[in-house]
């Protein structure tokens, strides 16, 4: 592999001062002369007609500054994608308890709660719906009548399935007849939060020429920017973005969330308006991921062969639809090669609140069924579950569901090193006393490394730093990962790049921060930037020096002549010459607008201890192995893959938003209530960074953040097996239900009929 | 109505007009504008506005500001001393234990607490002693490595 001076290397992140003395300056940090504080009043019902509201009362309350309701806003629908389902802010009708329905803004927070008290809603219910399964395939309640003449509606069957997902290959019927043997199961998934720590803030301001600035909590600028402009029916260019120090995302803030609100608000009032979530509101009016429900039947030859799937899932969207079921279909088979498959993924509308993203959305959800259902074959067939998993496993050359090539991949290699780490299934002894049972579970996951338009631009100080622009927001420590990049391109030091923080006036249009595309795309552009600039600098030394370029080399911060080297030129001398040079100041850029398929693959490993008596599931030990490409920074990956980790441990043991099975309406809005893992809950987390390099990202290496928070849930509930010998097909693997299943009781029933859904489909 | 507050905060001593119901976070980051310290929730769950009290480590989103009325209030911002880093901050800059930084300031007033209440906590304790604060980047393998650095480091120093 090659020598690098600067990847490669555990170094402190270039935000680590200002995060560790307080001084990062988050969107909620952001306090403005006269500044007026927003907060939204809520729907209190599941689906209702709004009769009318009276918003006088709140209007009078001193200290109040601006009232709006829905309309205020410009008759426009907005989409989190191609379909146009959704106003910013209800109109004539709500959709589920949470929805917003007016706003207010007052000089401080405890006057704008109070006038939200004061604003008269008059509702006229309508039927509601909250039962995803029901909702596809059973009812006669529709939550969008509209749904056809949505702008963007394409291809699904109609009623409350908003979005269908297909992908077929081969004679799934004949591989079905033939099988030595076929596994039918059907796995359900929980409602989950992001959990990330900073409550959803922003600061919206007119300025006095009449253009808005934001100062948001984003993970995608351009994105918020263009969205805004579309529901406030502005010109993107009136509208700045200022992508504040973000914390935590995890996708929730990839798009518009609650940043019209303050915005309408503050071109209402001619004066600066913060909205600030309460923890309570990042539950109810945030998009969280909602339930699934999928259904796995595989045929497989005696000799562990996959030779044919079928998937159907049913994604709850909840009233809009802000992420897709892409990961369905695209996650259907897991990291092997099948045949003969037949996918399908529904996205259904429910009277809930809107489902959002969520670190590789879908992902987890269709992991855990797809490597517990793997698990339930290689038992049903007396085979390893590792060698069965390998026995089936992509290779290089072999075609994705999307038919796309794959590429070099490490997937044997993962395998390889979890095999190397940990005591295989059904290999370790009960503890001594019977109480508490032992056990091991494995499963493997599959992503690929994100793309989308990426652009970068360095220029060259005179002093010989470069300052490094890109439109990214940092999520993942990603600004350090890029620094590295361009540092390692011009033979810099890392605290030689300077990294600007940035807004959409300042910075070129790039892609959101979101399925660890940043460092694999962002990076290119960023590689590609460092070149621009540093050939511009070999150019301008080798006319000084008489020589040709490609006698240069550009390293240690000045340009040297390879035969002689001391015969060189600082690059703060170069800069300073390039200021009247012909070609002017140095300046390297990058723009693209997609980068290639490259798969990432993991494979992931629990030890755990279950409580025969209490249906207790403790983790004690987690191995978990990714080809990684290149460890850019390796503390950095290791941070991403124990941080993913333990965001998996939690889907798998506690984390679960309880939602009213009647009206739609998160029951538990609190951290004391929705169970996030704590220090003391962790086990011991051992990573193993493999290093395959990848085709086609930058110094080959690969994304890095989704992966980790897969495999948990499906790798406890297979240890669960390999202890106690039932099967959990139901998330969270929670001490009532271990308990149930180990005393024999009947399991969740969640009723998939795929009957009734082949039905609907023809 | 406003009454007076007489507080000591990061060893300077502020007098300042505070809301009867305001609390010592909110006080901490509207009226005296030291925003290093955090708000992940206002109802003491997830340990992101924890400050030293007297020397001891609270949620301040569970404080009255007035019940601090004579008090000695450390931050984030007052752990620095002329440009050095305190070695808990220097720990977790260098052993990776903050990611999106937001759990950060109250994780590291915490760890600054606990070390000041036990100089050398096994792993375990450390765990304990953390219990109260919430991080959804890190998985915590990273924080708690930084906090058995940094008792290392002052060990060495002593």
């Amino acid at each position: 592999m090659a020598e690098f001076n600067v990847l490669g290397k555990s170094l402190v992140r270039v935000d680590a001062f200002d995060k560790v003395t307080g001084h990062a300056t988050y969107a909620g940090d952001v306090y403005l002369p006269e500044m007026l504080m927003c907060k939204v009043l809520t729907s209190t019902r599941s689906h209702a007609r709004i009769v009318s509201i009276d918003t006088s009362e709140a209007e009078a309350l001193p200290g109040v500054r601006g009232v709006i309701t829905g309309q205020d806003f410009p008759d426009v629908y907005f989409g989190s994608g191609a379909l146009r389902d959704r106003r910013v802010m209800a109109r004539d009708e709500v959709f589920y308890i949470g929805e917003p329905v007016a706003a207010v803004a007052a000089d401080d927070e405890i006057t704008a709660v109070e006038a939200l008290s004061l604003i008269k809603v008059q509702y006229e219910d309508l039927d509601a719906i909250v039962d995803p399964v029901a909702s596809l395939t059973g009812s006669s309640t529709t939550v969008h009548p509209d749904l056809e003449s949505f702008e963007g509606y394409a291809f699904a069957l109609g009623g409350n399935n908003c979005t269908m997902l297909d992908a077929d290959r081969g004679d799934v019927d004949a591989a079905f007849a033939e099988a030595d043997q076929i596994i039918e199961e059907t796995y359900h998934t929980q409602p989950i939060n992001q959990g990330f720590l900073e409550p959803m803030a922003c600061v919206a301001n007119e300025e006095a020429n009449g253009r808005l600035t934001v100062w948001a909590s984003t993970q995608g600028p351009y994105q918020v920017r263009q969205q805004l402009a579309s529901v406030l029916d502005m010109s993107i260019g009136n509208i700045k973005i200022i992508a504040m120090e973000m914390g935590g995302g995890f996708g929730a803030k990839l798009r518009l969330a609650l940043e019209a609100f303050p915005a309408l608000l503050a071109m209402k009032t001619h004066r600066p308006v913060k909205l600030v979530n309460t923890r309570e509101e990042t539950f109810t009016l945030n998009g969280p991921r909602l339930e699934t429900n999928i259904y796995l039947k595989t045929a497989v030859s005696s000799d562990g062969k996959i030779t044919a799937r079928e998937a159907r899932s049913i994604f709850d969207v909840g009233a809009y639809l802000g992420a897709g079921p892409n990961s369905g279909v695209g996650h259907g088979l897991g990291a092997y090669d099948v045949p003969n498959f037949r996918l399908r993924s529904y996205g259904v509308y429910t009277n809930k609140i809107y489902v959002g993203s969520y670190r590789a959305s879908g992902v987890a959800d269709m992991t855990f069924a797809v490597e517990s259902h793997m698990d339930v074959i290689a038992h049903r067939l007396g085979i390893d579950p590792l060698e069965f998993r390998r026995h089936n496993a992509l290779k290089e050359g072999d075609v994705s569901v999307s038919g796309a090539r794959i590429p070099r991949h490490g997937l044997a290699e993962v395998m390889d090193a979890l095999k190397d780490k940990m005591v295989q299934p059904g290999n370790v002894s009960d503890e001594a006393n019977g109480k508490v049972a032992r056990g091991v579970g494995i499963a493997v996951g599959e992503w690929r490394s994100g793309s989308g338009p990426s652009t970068a631009s360095i220029s060259v100080n005179e002093d010989g730093t470069v300052g490094l622009l890109t439109g990214s927001v940092d999520i993942s420590g990603s600004d350090t990962s890029l620094a590295q990049i361009a540092a390692e391109v011009m033979g810099l030091e890392l605290d030689q790049v300077i990294v600007a923080k940035r807004d959409t006036d300042l910075a070129p249009f790039t892609g959101p921060s979101g399925g660890s595309r940043i460092v694999y795309s962002q990076g290119k552009a960023v590689q590609m930037a460092a070149e621009d600039a540093r050939d511009k600098l070999m150019a301008l030394a080798a006319d000084r020096l008489g020589v040709q370029p490609d006698a240069l080399e550009c390293e240690g911060g000045a340009v040297y002549v390879m035969d002689n080297p001391p015969q060189s030129i600082g690059l703060g001398q170069l800069a300073r010459m390039s200021l009247s040079s012909r070609g002017g100041p140095v300046i390297g850029n990058a723009s693209l607008s997609s980068m290639p398929y490259n798969p990432v693959f993991n494979a992931q490993g629990a030890e755990v201890l279950v409580d025969r008596e209490t249906g207790q599931v403790r983790v004690t030990r987690f191995v978990q192995a990714q080809d990684v490409g290149l460890a850019v920074n390796p503390m950095g990956v290791e941070g991403q893959l124990e941080g993913g980790a333990v965001q998996g441990i939690g889907r798998a043991l506690s984390e679960e938003i309880q939602i009213d099975p009647d009206t739609g309406q998160v029951r538990n809005a609190s951290l004391a209530t929705y169970l996030m893992p704590l220090a003391i809950d962790m086990p011991e987390i051992e990573n193993v960074l493999v290093e395959v390099p990848s085709e086609d990202g930058p110094f080959g290496l690969r994304a890095v953040a989704e992966p980790p928070g897969f495999g948990p849930p499906a790798a406890i509930a297979n240890a669960i097996y390999d202890a106690v010998g039932v099967r959990i097909r139901t998330l969270p693997l929670s001490p009532e239900r271990v308990l149930a299943a180990m005393q024999g009781r009947e399991p969740d029933d969640y009723g998939m009929d795929a009957e009734a859904l082949r039905a609907a489909e023809a | 109505m406003k009454t007076v507050l007489r507080i000591t905060v990061n060893g300077v001593e502020r007098t300042i007009l505070v809301e009867p119901w305001y609390s010592l976070l909110d006080t901490l980051r509207d009226e005296l504008h030291l925003t290093g310290t955090k708000k992940g929730c206002d109802e003491g769950d997830c340990g992101a506005c924890t400050v030293l009290l007297n020397g001891q480590p609270v949620t301040s989103c569970l404080v009255l500001a007035h019940s601090a009325h004579d008090a000695e209030v450390t931050t984030v911002e007052g752990l620095a001393s002329g440009g050095e880093l305190h070695p808990v901050q220097r720990s977790f800059a260098e052993h990776g234990g903050l990611q999106c930084g937001y759990c950060t300031p109250g994780l590291i007033m915490a760890t600054v607490g606990l070390l000041n209440d036990n100089p050398d906590p096994t792993e375990e304790e450390v765990k304990f002693g953390l219990g109260g604060n919430l991080c959804r980047c890190t998985g915590y393998s990273k924080v708690i490595e930084a906090v058995m650095a940094a008792v290392e480091s002052t060990k060495e120093a002593e």
